[in-house]
């Protein structure tokens, strides 16, 4: 039977290759897109579920009251506190939330790595990474031990046996004490992990919010309780003391300055799932739902699309097949029997479909994991299983329909000749072909927007200009020293041609500035980021200081009590006259809170990406506070002779600034550009699934209006003899597809408006949706249907009359 | 074989009810060959259909080997069908995707017959039929004559109890008429019961026994004399 059923489907595939084969393709582009998704999916949600801790490792992260702000960090004695009076916590580790960079030394090798993990000495504990060498237990409890990771170990001491081998990190020497597999993905796949990361003069700081802090409970502990008493160490110990302190009663301080509110975030979901927090929250960073989210949608829409273009096709062209199905009926086929014949043929495409799929997948892998910046494969017992599923569901979907439809068919009518004009399906058909309309409207509507947004982004006034600066990192580690290394660099570069102005502050261009403190005047409490800056910085960025002047060497004070403050702290202070307010900062020294004096007002720019606003800042000089935090210097240089600038500025870097670093650099308006980078590749990812989907779409388009149209030979041979003309029979002929194409705009557009509505509210800056992409997107599609059905109609028309007159 | 009594069949519109049969009896015994003859429109091809399980009528009986038919639903029906029936048609309906051995096979597949039989019994049936060297081909290489042998080959593959025939002549030429009239007489001479439909009175005079039908009623009934064979046997 099946053998018979064979056959005939090989007849068929025959007749019609270009038709069978877009079909197909149709499916696999269709199924590919889920496939994509479905690796991406598995790689996310794949982080740290290979920890066998993963149900009793917690995150803690505080939300702090005032600002709102969520930091991943934690202070070391409120972890210790926890750890020593909550029985449900078996231990606690601290951990940097961060890889650290830095140049490892062993003997004469001399290696730049970039994820070192500093930690407690209890770290295995929460990662357990299966070790390969050394010692199982207490790894990291004698002081200035490490551990190192299999590969870095090879790369490091070749065929040696690294335990016991001492290393230098920092200019500290540490033994290595154990080596470790990395299990992968999680959120710390560390190169090396070194203990004793806690500092002894934080020891009893609780508002030193410095440490990543992770807990384990013992099995079992219910994780509210274990937050209710958490809560409890830190209202005892911060607030009702901080309270006491200000000689406010409790109520009175919370009030006024918010109380620190406890999350723990399970490591099992933390990647993913996890609460949003300002800063890193893990070294491998966490996990892009909302990309995620839209990747799976997305591509399930193009899926739906494929299906309803294969249903369509299926039940159009089983007109061709009726005499076969009638016969069949004759002979003594049951329904039942003709319904599997037309799920196997249905069976046997999509699996020609999935292996198309896996090539297109396999073929484009490289160019999706450059945009997700991953590294999937196609493997794992968990992937093929899902893809059997999507093999089950996609024959179900795809196959079942047409299948009971074609079964239907009446035998007499089938083999009486009178079928071929029968209206059934017809209904069912449209509706899809809506459908279809409306999908396509979605895409083409959704790409417009996205891509006007990015424009709007790349294109916009930030409010400062970094054309021709550039950004070098300068590894210091001697703070004390810092600055006065940083004014001798200063000086050295500027001799060197082509560098035009050298500047630098601690923060860079779209992650924002480094630090940020708190103070409350006139009653109002805020939160500036510091931009800890020198002389000459806000004018070589083109920053505007539009009342005041710019701090400047000229005057005394402005190294020490000075400062500006920009535009929306301004309005948040509600300072009328701003210039010559003094300001009691949250800093002190050993003659109480500092005081700064306003002396200009910094135009508001655009420090971090356009997804945020702009904040409220405060800008002094770097000699004011002496933090010495700044990273980077900043030159502008000319165009001219741009390479031998360069050029220059490595070889005195190398030489004078730190050897162990090469010299790296980075124009400011590139490293800006890396916030809307996400942007950029949800605009390219939403071009390439509209060009997709339009092909989908139009091929579909294209099939049902032959199919339909050459089912109407008959009429059109008659309306021909009676006199029609041929524009007259083109209009008659299209007309009801302009109809379905203006249908299903219209059921497009609500989706499109929703959705992009909610993608836009992720961006402080951004455009309005306008009635210009609808417009678009309409007149596209109308022009895409016309010609396509233009196409058709036109050679309908030219047919010739006497032959589908005689016919039947 | 096959009792009909007073079997009704009416059609509606929103409009009209038109009758197409109204109370037929009919009789037919094992090893007749019948002939159903009328203008268009007379109810001829209904009864068939009725009798073929195709279609359904509205009142009556209709006893096939004893058992009533009427009112069977259509999954009853299939499988009565494929045990007991041979269609053959004006038009052949050969599936043209399918080559001659497939499309006398298909009953079988139906039947679930085994591999190995289906072979021997294709084998004779296209031995007897005589289009043995036609196996290997698809419908649309043959000729009209031999289209329809093979339709009467797929008809009597799975040897079934009654044959029934729509105008089998209809699209064919005189001389690939006649030998497929032979064919149905040499099948009746070997003991099979033929039920056809036709237009033609030479076609009909090759059958014991005719009906004229009109406006879905029986008014006439006459035996056949096969005074033409030996004309026809000379050719």
């Amino acid at each position: 039977m099946i053998f018979n059923w064979f056959k005939i489907f090989i007849y068929h595939l025959k007749q019609s290759k270009l038709f069978s084969f877009l079909n197909v393709l149709g499916l696999s582009i269709g199924i590919s897109g889920v496939i994509f998704a479905i690796l991406y999916w598995n790689n996310e949600h794949a982080y740290n579920q290979w920890n066998p801790e993963k149900e009793n490792v917690y995150q803690v992260l505080n939300k702090i009251g005032i600002t709102g702000d969520t930091w991943t960090t934690s202070s070391i004695p409120f972890g210790q506190t926890c750890a020593a009076t909550i029985p449900e916590i078996e231990q606690i580790c601290f951990v940097n939330d961060w890889y650290n960079e830095s140049v490892i030394k062993y003997q004469n090798k001399k290696l730049i790595d970039k994820k070192i993990t500093v930690t407690d000495n209890n770290f295995f504990d929460f990662y357990p990474f299966p070790i390969i060498k050394g010692a199982k237990k207490d790894i990291l409890k004698e002081k200035n031990s490490a551990a190192i990771s299999e590969e870095q170990a090879k790369l490091l001491f070749g065929e040696e046996d690294p335990i016991g081998k001492s290393i230098t990190y920092n200019d500290k020497p540490y033994t290595i004490k154990a080596v470790y597999h990395i299990i992968r993905p999680s959120s710390v796949e560390p190169n090396y992990v070194f203990g004793g990361i806690i500092r002894e003069n934080d020891a009893n700081q609780w508002g030193n919010f410095n440490y990543g802090l992770m807990i384990k409970t013992k099995k079992g502990a219910d994780i509210a309780t274990v937050l209710k008493k958490m809560h409890n160490v830190n209202f005892v110990n911060r607030t009702l003391k901080d309270a006491k302190a200000s000689g406010q009663t409790v109520e009175q301080y919370v009030k006024e300055n918010g109380e620190i509110q406890i999350i723990l975030d399970q490591l099992k979901t933390r990647y993913l799932y996890g609460t949003k927090s300002s800063g890193s929250a893990s070294p491998e960073g966490t996990g892009n739902l909302k990309l995620l989210y839209i990747m799976a949608g997305l591509s399930l829409l193009i899926l739906i699309l494929s299906l309803v273009n294969y249903i369509n096709l299926a039940t159009a062209s089983a007109i061709k097949r009726a005499k076969e199905v009638g016969v069949r009926k004759i002979v003594g086929a049951s329904k039942k029997q003709i319904i599997a014949q037309f799920i196997f043929e249905t069976a046997i495409i999509v699996t020609l479909a999935i292996l198309f799929a896996l090539a297109i997948v396999e073929l484009s892998l490289p160019f999706y994991n450059a945009f997700l910046k991953k590294n999937l494969t196609i493997n794992g017992a968990e992937f093929y299983l899902q893809l059997i599923l999507i093999f089950g569901l996609v024959i179900i979907l795809a196959g079942i329909f047409p299948a009971i439809y074609i079964s239907n068919f009446e035998t007499l009518k089938v083999l009486k000749g009178n079928f071929s004009r029968s209206k059934s399906g017809i209904w069912i058909r449209n509706s899809m072909l809506i459908f279809q309309f409306g999908i396509a409207a979605f895409f083409i509507i959704g790409a417009l927007i996205v891509n006007s947004q990015v424009d709007y982004m790349m294109n916009k006034d930030l409010g400062f200009n970094g054309d021709q600066v550039i950004r070098i990192p300068f590894n210091y580690q001697d703070y004390k020293t810092k600055g006065q290394k940083y004014e001798t660099t200063k000086q050295e570069i500027l001799k060197i041609p082509g560098v035009q102005q050298v500047s630098t502050f601690a923060g860079t261009f779209g992650n924002g500035t480094n630090s940020s403190s708190g103070f409350t005047h006139n009653g109002v409490f805020v939160q500036p980021r510091n931009v800890d800056m020198d002389f000459g910085f806000l004018d070589m960025m083109k920053i505007k200081v539009v009342e005041g002047r710019d701090l400047s060497p000229k005057f005394a004070s402005d190294t020490i009590d000075n400062w500006l403050i920009n535009e929306t702290l301004a309005k948040t202070l509600g300072l009328k006259n701003p210039i010559n307010t003094v300001i009691t900062s949250g800093w002190g020294n050993e003659k109480g809170n500092m005081k700064f004096k306003i002396v200009g007002i910094v135009k508001d720019f655009n420090i971090t990406g356009l997804q945020n606003k702009v904040p409220q800042m405060v800008f002094l000089n770097m000699k004011a506070l002496k933090w010495n935090n700044f990273q980077n210097v900043y030159a502008k240089v000319s165009p001219n002779n741009l390479t031998e600038t360069l050029e220059k500025l490595k070889l005195y870097w190398e030489k004078n600034v730190n050897p162990d670093y090469p010299f790296d650099y980075e124009f400011v308006n590139k490293g800006f550009a890396k916030t809307y980078a996400e942007q950029v590749k949800q605009k390219n990812l939403f071009f390439i699934l509209n060009l997709v989907v339009i092909v989908i779409a139009i091929f579909g388009l294209f099939a049902l209006a032959s199919f339909s149209m050459e089912r109407r030979l008959k009429e059109i041979a008659i309306r021909k003899t009676l006199g029609a003309e041929t524009d007259v029979l083109l209009k008659e002929l299209s007309k009801q597809y302009i109809v379905f194409c203006l249908i299903g705009f219209g059921i497009g557009i609500v989706p499109a408006y929703i959705l992009l509505q909610k993608w836009l509210e992720d961006f402080a800056f951004r455009i309005g949706i306008s009635s210009v992409p609808f417009g678009i997107a309409l007149i596209s599609l109308l022009f895409l249907t016309l010609i396509i059905v233009l196409t058709k109609a036109f050679q309908v028309t030219k047919i010739d009359v006497l032959k589908y007159l005689k016919y039947e | 074989m096959i009792t009909i009594q007073n079997l009704t069949k009416v059609f509606r519109t929103e409009e009209i009810e038109t009758a197409a049969l109204s109370g037929i009896n009919l009789e037919i015994k094992k090893g007749d060959f019948l002939t159903i003859m009328g203008p268009s429109g007379c109810g001829k091809s209904t009864l068939l259909n009725i009798i073929g399980l195709l279609d359904s009528a509205n009142d009556g009986s209709y006893k096939l080997l004893d058992q009533e038919m009427i009112g069977l639903k259509e999954k009853g029906r299939a499988k009565v069908r494929k045990e007991n029936i041979g269609f053959i048609f004006q038009n052949f309906n050969l599936i043209d995707e399918l080559s001659v051995y497939d499309n006398i096979e298909l009953p079988l597949l139906y039947n679930n017959v085994k591999a190995s039989e289906r072979r021997q019994k294709i084998e004779a049936i296209a031995e007897k039929l005589n289009i043995s060297h036609r196996l290997r081909h698809f419908p649309q290489q043959l000729s009209g004559g031999q289209q329809q042998r093979v339709a009467v080959a797929r008809a009597l593959v799975n040897d079934p109890k009654i044959i029934l025939a729509d105008e089998p002549t209809g699209n064919l030429d005189s001389k690939n008429g006649n030998e497929v009239m032979e064919l149905l007489t040499d099948l009746h001479a070997k003991g099979a019961t033929i039920l056809m439909v036709t237009h033609s009175d030479y076609d009909a005079s090759f059958s014991q026994r005719t009906i004229h039908m009109k406006d879905g009623v029986i008014f006439s009934e006459k035996l056949n004399q096969r005074n033409v064979d030996v004309f026809m046997d000379a050719k």
